[in-house]
């Protein structure tokens, strides 16, 4: 037992080394700088709290962004993991096209975010799009809606390129389901359970633990999401699209603030870590099924 | 037979336990190898760099340009590492590889140019910032989009003026204007690489059909692009995404030839305030051509989607510079014969975007390294470097004594009349990217739509723009 002890601290050390490298470095410095009034070239210069006070009280960017985040956190951890729910219970009853309908369901999932920016920025072109063509295609030739950058439409645009595609959650939910004993479905089905029941009384309440962490992943996924909204909207038109991440980038990069930056990055972070608290709480994540 | 078994067994968890062991540590030793690899890596990096003095308080000796090639030769070259952006199907890709590997035939046993490309101004621009923020940038930096200002602040990059006045020669092929554009306080941050003329190309076959020609004022303009819409054309190849350039060329052109108070205007390095009389015209005029006379997609559009718009017939007026003349004649881009339609003018009220590249910054961290920086800038922006920027990129040199030759002038025609028009101009003012904050530039593709779509009017675009511009640090 000693030597597993052993062992266990060998491997250990180098993922600490790297996680205090990678990580707990930039974290301490972010944390510590977002105290600050601290541009490239110039040498941090404590403010204390007023970062974070003008964030609050004064920057309405920041408030526009700190609400389209949340907005599109909460469509991400409903909507997206409902569909890749829905999309798992149709893909386990294993019809003839299971296995071809995964593999297309996974595409969009393997492009890179910048790639789906620009393939929708095509699609979506008010010219040249494929959106566009087909609606002109069925009777107003001079149909021609500028989808990224209308106030009507640009939210519900940039929403569209990634809450449908929930590929990983139909993933992880399909690998859960196979893991329930097939005995559970013969003793639902001798009772006379319909295929509907079994799916809503047997199936839904075991994924408790796994829809949990598909709310966790699919939610935080929207605390990082930059790349698509960059190549699209920027943000745009005004502060429609705009979320933390893409704030935190014109802030720092733009506008050379690194101190104001960093707390907003302070406050994303925090904001993470009460989701994660939530729906770990809300789903009872680690506790048994049973 | 047992025994034998029993004897194998525990050989066999001897041999498991050692490999066991073995493997563990063998593991740990390559992770905790890989680590500290990269962390010597940098350190020496970093030693090497701050045996130095910071480069602008150093004094800079300008290696002599006649330095025994004996001695050189002899010596390893120094390496300085050099990022561009001029790569793949940047409008400047063929002249940053012309004048890289003339530069390397010819002093390439003296100075090895580590080249690392990046796909995109942004891209570029980004990366410049992060590295600036650690204090590691290349050894030659592109000062463009506000690096210069980040640089000169952080002491990161070396003035030119001890090398200026220990060569003349270098100093005169730049010229005085070009010098002095860059200078600050006295001291000459960057060196210029080419000079910026532009006005706006035509498409001649449709102004015909129009019955129209370069309009002398803007009000010509606007009833220009009225007629040209009656006969059927889209007047304006315009976009808003990126930095909005082929729309903020027109707009900076309003403004600035708008009178003295507007001239002046566009003739500052970083305004502040926005909110005057010529910037709310002149946003008021833009938005009526952005609502009326450009394309469908212009709001949001990039670079490429206007100049195809012009290029694939489209359009009838594109707002660029000289670099373009090119794609004209290039069947990739524009329909065979293209060339022969297009026309080049200067915007109404005689006036022309003029202004000088920000260039090249000196960003190496030791005297070696900085002599060698200073070479390959020397050569990028000496008459060689701006030669080969005019054949290969169609780029307006900084001195007057850099000419198109015979076979480029026959080649592109249309670039000695963009010459002939810079010279007849009056009216010079710079291009918005060039005086105005990062952010500023960064936020026109925000403010367009809200334009266009009635969110804002112009004075409050004008007064959104201060706020800004009061936001950079």
């Amino acid at each position: 037992m000693t030597n597993y002890k052993g062992y266990i601290t060998l491997f250990l050390v180098p993922t600490i080394a790297l996680f205090m490298l990678v990580y707990a470095v930039s974290i301490v410095i972010l944390f510590g700088t977002s105290f600050t009034e601290w541009s490239t070239g110039l040498k941090p210069a404590f403010v204390g709290f007023r970062n974070f006070i003008d964030m609050f009280a004064k920057d309405t960017s920041f408030k526009e962004g700190f609400w389209n985040t949340a907005v599109w956190v909460l469509l991400q951890s409903t909507v997206h993991v409902l569909i890749g729910l829905v999309f798992a219970i149709i893909l386990n009853m294993k019809e003839f096209y299971w296995k071809f309908a995964r593999t297309v369901f996974m595409f969009p999932n393997i492009i890179s975010g910048a790639a789906v920016g620009m393939l929708f920025l095509c699609m979506l072109n008010p010219n040249f799009g494929a959106v566009n063509s087909i609606v002109r295609l069925f009777g107003d030739s001079e149909y021609a809606q500028n989808w990224f950058m209308d106030y009507a439409t640009a939210f519900m645009s940039v929403t569209m390129t990634w809450l449908p595609y929930a590929a990983v959650v139909t993933i992880l939910i399909l690998a859960e389901i196979a893991a329930i004993p097939d005995s559970l479905f013969e003793s639902a089905r001798i009772d006379g359970a319909s295929e509907l029941k079994i799916n809503l009384f047997i199936v839904i309440p075991m994924l408790r633990n796994i829809i949990g962490t598909c709310v966790i992943l699919a939610g935080t996924s929207m605390l990082q999401k930059m790349d698509i909204i960059m190549m699209t909207t920027g943000g745009g038109p005004g502060n429609t699209t705009l979320n933390l991440p893409m704030y935190i980038y014109k802030t720092a990069m733009m506008d050379n603030n690194f101190g104001y930056s960093n707390a907003v990055g302070v406050f994303l972070i925090g904001f993470g870590i009460v989701f994660v608290l939530l729906v770990r709480y809300l789903f009872r994540i680690g506790s048994s099924s049973t | 037979m047992q025994q034998t078994i029993g004897y194998l067994e525990g050989e066999v968890k001897v041999n498991k336990t050692f490999f066991k062991t073995g493997s563990a540590i063998a593991g740990t030793v390559v992770l905790l190898a890989s680590v500290t690899a990269c962390g010597s890596n940098s350190s020496s990096g970093g030693s090497a760099s701050s045996s130095d003095s910071p480069p602008a308080a150093s004094s800079a000796s300008a290696t002599a340009s006649t330095q025994a090639s004996e001695q050189t030769a002899a010596k390893a070259p120094v390496k300085i590492k050099y990022l561009t952006y001029r790569v793949g199907t940047h409008a400047s890709a063929k002249l940053e590889a012309e004048q890289i590997k003339q530069f390397n035939a010819k002093y390439g046993k003296e100075v090895e140019v580590q080249v690392e490309e990046i796909p995109s101004d942004s891209a570029y621009e980004d990366k410049i910032k992060i590295l600036a923020a650690s204090g590691d940038i290349p050894d030659v930096v592109m000062g463009k989009n506000g690096i210069n200002d980040i640089l000169i602040k952080g002491n990161l990059a070396t003035p030119f003026n001890d090398y200026l006045s220990q060569d003349a020669e270098w100093a005169k092929e730049i010229g005085d204007e070009a010098l002095a554009a860059n200078t600050r306080d006295g001291k000459v941050w960057s060196i210029s690489d080419q000079k910026q003329t532009v006005g706006y190309f035509y498409n001649k076959d449709m102004f015909d059909k129009a019955g129209i020609k370069p309009a002398q004022t803007w009000d010509e303009f606007m009833s220009n692009n009225e007629k040209l819409k009656a006969a059927g054309f889209v007047p304006l190849a315009l976009m808003t995404g990126e930095n909005a350039w082929t729309t903020n060329l027109i707009l900076a052109s309003i403004v600035g030839t708008s009178g003295d108070a507007g001239n002046k205007f566009m003739n500052t390095l970083h305004p502040s305030d926005f909110n005057t009389p010529e910037m709310i015209d002149a946003l008021g005029k833009v938005k009526t051509m952005l609502e009326k006379y450009t394309t469908k997609d212009a709001l949001g559009a990039g670079y490429a989607n206007a100049a195809n718009s012009f290029c694939q017939g489209k359009a009838a007026i594109i707002a660029n510079g000289p670099w373009m003349i090119g794609d004209f004649s290039d069947t990739t881009k524009c329909a065979a014969g293209f060339d022969q339609k297009v026309g080049i003018a200067a915007f109404p009220g005689n006036g022309m975007i003029s202004s000088y590249e920000v260039g090249y910054m000196n960003g190496g961290k030791t005297q070696e390294t900085r002599d060698a920086a200073e070479k390959f800038i020397r050569f990028k922006t000496g008459l060689e470097g701006q030669r080969i920027a005019l054949e290969f990129g169609n780029v307006v040199p900084v001195s007057d004594q850099v000419q198109p030759s015979e076979e480029l002038k026959q080649k592109y025609p249309l670039l000695v009349e963009s010459i002939e028009v810079g010279n007849q101009s009056q009216v010079h003012y710079g291009s918005f990217d060039s005086i105005v904050y990062p952010n500023v530039t960064d936020a026109w593709k925000l403010l367009y739509p809200e334009l266009v779509f009635g969110k804002s009017s112009a004075e409050e675009i004008a007064k959104k723009l201060s706020e800004i511009a009061a936001k950079n640090k």
